[in-house]
């Protein structure tokens, strides 16, 4: 028994110095792989899932429906299946409710939101509402202010608001929206740019070893002595003509 | 090691503006605050390693090429 012990031991000691050879680039490889996985699970969009499953509940009861240029909003639930609009064009939003007892609707809203923010409101308020069974409020909406600016997917929220304020159904879609000028919007340019600028400099940083220490010998025709002897840099010697040149605190109070 | 800094300075903001080009030409969905900071720590954090290992690598390919035209040069 006892020598059994002793010999798991020596195995366990020989299976830690072969794992201690290894190469740690691996470990750092494998560590940056499990980051990776791990932020990559927990961006999967949960709450937005179940959010849905509340309004399918309600469905049987009351039906709630938006729809964009005559399509159902909910067939563009997630960003691969987004509605593609054009971002200087009027969306024509028609906003209907189908309820056994009479509700009663005084806003409907859109917001679209990026970066979890409500970068726009749209808003068609109701005068003088009144409790029907069955509605729809008709809403137009052009996003000319960001039309040169933007590309891409973004989330939008309908909304239905109650008199006291409150969110009677709401339903995420995701719209892609094109630019006039397409990838030539103002925000891609520019990201295009520092993309070029940066892999630019990710190719030219080769050079900025020389400055790391490591840099090659320096040539025969400047003498180390010489190095050493001359007076410092002009980084010394810029602060005092910088103090000189200041004028005294005490002259001028 | 400056090479490597270099580089990976420029992978880090690399992979930060791809995510939001990403955006913008694709369909990476950024409405939402928290899965879009995920993105872009994510974008930092392997563009930063990967731009400073590009950078280590042609630093030392920079400085072969160096010694190279050195040697070349004193013959």
């Amino acid at each position: 028994m006892c020598e059994r012990w002793v010999h798991m031991g020596a195995r366990g000691s020989a299976d830690m110095r072969s794992r201690g050879t290894r190469p740690p680039r691996v470990g750092l490889a494998t560590a940056v792989f499990a980051l990776f996985v791990v932020a990559l699970l927990l961006s999967v969009p949960v709450p937005a899932k179940a959010a849905r499953a509340g309004p399918s509940v309600a469905f049987a009861a009351t039906a709630y429906a938006v729809t964009w240029n005559n399509v159902d909003v909910s067939t563009a639930g997630s960003a691969s299946a987004a509605l593609s609009i054009d971002l200087t064009h009027s969306a024509s939003l028609l906003y209907s409710w189908s309820t056994a007892t009479p509700v009663n609707v005084s806003d409907a809203r859109l917001q679209m939101y990026y970066l979890g923010f409500a970068v726009s409101t749209r808003d068609q308020v109701v005068s003088n509402p009144v409790a029907q069974s069955r509605g729809s409020i008709p809403l137009s909406w052009t996003p000319v202010s960001v039309a040169y600016l933007l590309e891409g997917v973004y989330r939008l929220t309908a909304s239905f608001i109650a008199p006291n304020g409150t969110t009677m159904f709401s339903e995420n879609f995701y719209v892609r929206g094109t630019a006039p000028l397409g990838v030539l919007a103002i925000l891609p340019i520019v990201l295009l740019i520092i993309l070029v600028y940066e892999l630019y400099m990710l190719v030219r940083s080769g050079r900025y070893v020389t400055l790391g220490g490591k840099g090659p010998s320096p040539p025969p025709s400047t003498p180390p002595e010489s190095s050493t002897a001359t007076p410092p840099p002009t980084e010394d010697a810029s602060p005092p003509p910088a103090e000189d040149s200041a004028p005294p605190s005490g002259g001028s109070s | 090691m400056s090479a490597a800094s270099h580089g990976a300075g420029s992978g880090v903001v690399l992979g930060i503006v791809l995510v939001v080009f990403l955006q913008q030409v694709g369909y990476l969905d950024l409405s939402d605050l928290v899965p879009t900071l995920e993105y872009l720590l994510i974008g930092g954090v392997l563009g930063g390693v990967l731009g400073g290992l590009i950078g280590w690598a042609l630093g030392r390919s920079y400085l072969a090429r160096q010694a190279a035209r050195e040697a070349a040069a004193s013959k």
